[in-house]
């Protein structure tokens, strides 16, 4: 008889988010065991835990999901993991950090959607501001648009802080190989000047661009706001927004609100926490895989 | 129909152990349920509510499981979850913190089978020697074999006291006659391996235990079993899989045999499923502790073929 599906979660948080177990759950997995407070040091002890209970074959049966707050903890405890393992004895692996992977995934593919469809152009040399982008979110959907080609640059509050946080994403995410730069919060309405697209990523209920800031921009095209929770990120586009043109820009730019956004990443998770379940080899996932399967789904879904 | 089958596993530490969880998931447990940080204080009154919320039939498809990495705290949350029992509304309880007792009754359970058919001698015949015997596998090694009638050591590799302490508290505790002494170098484990009959090595992974050195000083050994299945191994010349093979390096103890971490961890998972399985499958509830986890390990040997 076959084994059932074991999906054993851990977070460094106090507690696991629920929105992550349905997920697991209706994807498939039969049962999702919490892990919390785990720290770094434990992640090797845990592995190992998880992988010699069962024989290789239900093995593939049995995988592991990261959750968390922090993106960089996040992506080292998935190093750790995948190191952990003692072949033939191992499981995949899929990081999620606050679904802060899926949902920058989201958001880049539906941006990357309309530049195609109303712009007839790609992210390729495009300027991107990743507005409040110090998160979780801003971190990896500046490494995904980064990865894509786009020049992107962390907008936050405390400059100091904005920097730290880019060089972290070109150096620690993107293997050296991208180039995120930063910028002040206070110097925004200048980079609006050259800005082709903006994600808003911060906190939800505070205003990022104001409604004037928007409609200025010259080569504005596309503006993205995760936040669904009133006021918006970005003046004038609201939570259903999905490709929607936003009332007085001069460009013609277009808005994706939270709601459209949440579908892709919604459909991003679901394919991931598949994609454990369904391979023979073990898998490690994080947020470039979160954006191959973000691409997919919208290519399928066009 | 029947109701769901659901383990509440208790652990003291801040995580249940992933192994034990897929062991319960396997062994047929349809919901198993962590919780986490539980102090002996909170036995009584988790174990109230596991019992009360279903009905005397559906008590019978509910059991509890004890991890955590003591001992002694897993035997004390044991007892307190059954005196926490009002029949007819009861549970089974299985402990076995770390694996430790599961792992500690396979590991007695090999060597005394080894000893049998290719030495003709019982436990109660042997002197026994255990190495990292005053951790959670070390302690249930040596409790077990005592009280299966050998004359046995526990070792600790830093300080005497705590080997004494130890065998004076589980002495007290399971009415074995464990003694402790010290092995910290070389020198030491020369010198007590040479009137030993039977060797457990259960101290951390990676750790060598019996150097070829320290084999040549043996003169009486028999058998000497591994718990440790990450490199180097804990018994020189022996590979985790193998089962009575000579040990080579111990050239004055002719005949003696030694057994490796996954011939013996063969066992101990049979051994944690059938515990597990017999959780669901007893009509009248059980409370298992290394103890029964010993009888069953040997039921399961007498049954398995003779190689």
């Amino acid at each position: 008889m076959e084994k059932p599906f074991i999906l054993h979660m851990l977070t460094t948080a106090k507690n696991l988010s629920p929105f992550d177990v349905n997920m697991a759950m209706d994807a498939g997995w039969v049962s999702a065991l919490p892990y919390t407070n785990v720290e770094i040091s434990e992640v090797q002890g845990l592995v190992q835990d998880a992988i010699f209970s069962r024989s290789p074959k239900n093995l593939s049966r049995t995988a592991i999901f990261i959750g968390g707050r922090e993106t960089k903890q996040a992506m080292d405890m998935l190093r750790l993991a995948k190191r952990s393992m003692v072949p033939p004895f191992e499981i995949s692996v899929f990081a999620d950090p606050s679904g802060a992977f899926t949902t920058a995934a989201g958001m880049v593919a539906a941006v990357e959607r309309e530049l195609a469809t109303k712009f007839n152009t790609t992210l390729e040399g495009k300027n991107i501001l990743a507005l409040g982008g110090t998160g979780p979110v801003g971190q990896a959907a500046a490494v995904i648009a980064s990865q894509a080609g786009a020049n992107v640059r962390i907008i936050g509050r405390q400059l100091e802080k904005a920097q730290q946080v880019a060089d972290m994403c070109s150096n620690e995410f993107g293997d050296g190989k991208i180039t995120i730069t930063a910028g002040a919060d206070a110097n925004k309405a200048e980079f609006m000047k050259t800005a082709d697209v903006v994600f808003a990523t911060g906190a939800a209920g505070i205003e990022l661009l104001s409604a004037e800031l928007v409609a200025s921009a010259p080569q504005l095209k596309v503006a993205a706001d995760v936040n669904a929770v009133p006021p918006a990120g970005i003046a004038g586009v609201d939570a259903f927004h999905n490709g929607t043109p936003i009332i007085g820009s001069i460009s013609g730019a277009v808005g994706i609100g939270a709601l459209a956004i949440g579908n892709v990443k919604y459909q991003a998770q679901n394919r991931l926490l598949k994609r454990m379940i369904a391979t023979d080899k073990p898998v490690y996932l994080h947020f470039e895989h979160a954006f191959e399967v973000a691409r997919e789904y919208i290519k399928a879904s066009s | 129909m029947d109701k769901r089958s659901v383990l509440h596993m208790l652990d003291p530490m801040a995580n249940n152990s992933p192994f034990d969880v897929n062991m319960a998931i396997d062994a047929d447990f349809d919901v198993v349920v962590p919780y986490s940080n539980v102090k002996l204080e909170n036995v009584l009154r988790l174990t109230q509510d596991a019992i009360f919320s279903r009905s005397p039939s559906g008590v019978k498809r509910t059991s509890i499981f004890i991890g955590g990495r003591d001992l002694g705290l897993a035997f004390d949350m044991l007892n307190a979850c059954k005196q926490a029992m009002v029949p007819p509304f009861e549970v089974s309880v299985l402990a076995d913190p770390s694996g430790a007792f599961t792992t500690a009754a396979a590991l007695v359970a090999c060597v005394e089978k080894l000893l049998r058919d290719h030495h003709g001698k019982e436990l109660s015949e042997c002197n026994a020697l255990v190495f990292g015997g005053t951790g959670p596998v070390g302690i249930a090694t040596g409790v077990i074999a005592s009280l299966a009638g050998a004359n046995t050591t526990l070792t600790d590799h830093l300080s005497i006291e705590t080997a004494l302490d130890v065998s004076k508290v589980y002495n007290s505790r399971f009415g074995s006659t464990l003694k402790g002494t010290l092995a910290s170098s070389e020198a030491d484990k020369a010198r007590l391996v040479t009137n030993a009959d039977i060797i457990f090595c259960t101290a951390k992974a990676g750790i060598q235990i019996l150097s070829a050195d320290v084999l040549k000083e043996a003169q009486k050994l028999k058998v000497a079993g591994d718990i440790n299945a990450v490199p180097p191994l804990g018994i020189e010349g022996v590979k985790s899989k193998d089962s009575g093979v000579p040990l080579v390096h111990a050239t004055n103890s002719p005949g003696s045999i030694g057994i490796g971490a996954l011939a013996v961890g063969n066992l101990k998972y049979k051994l944690q499923h059938e515990l597990l399985k017999l959780l669901l499958s007893t009509d009248k509830p059980v409370y298992l502790d290394f103890r029964d986890a010993f009888t069953k390990a040997r039921e399961i040997l007498a049954h398995s073929p003779a190689k």
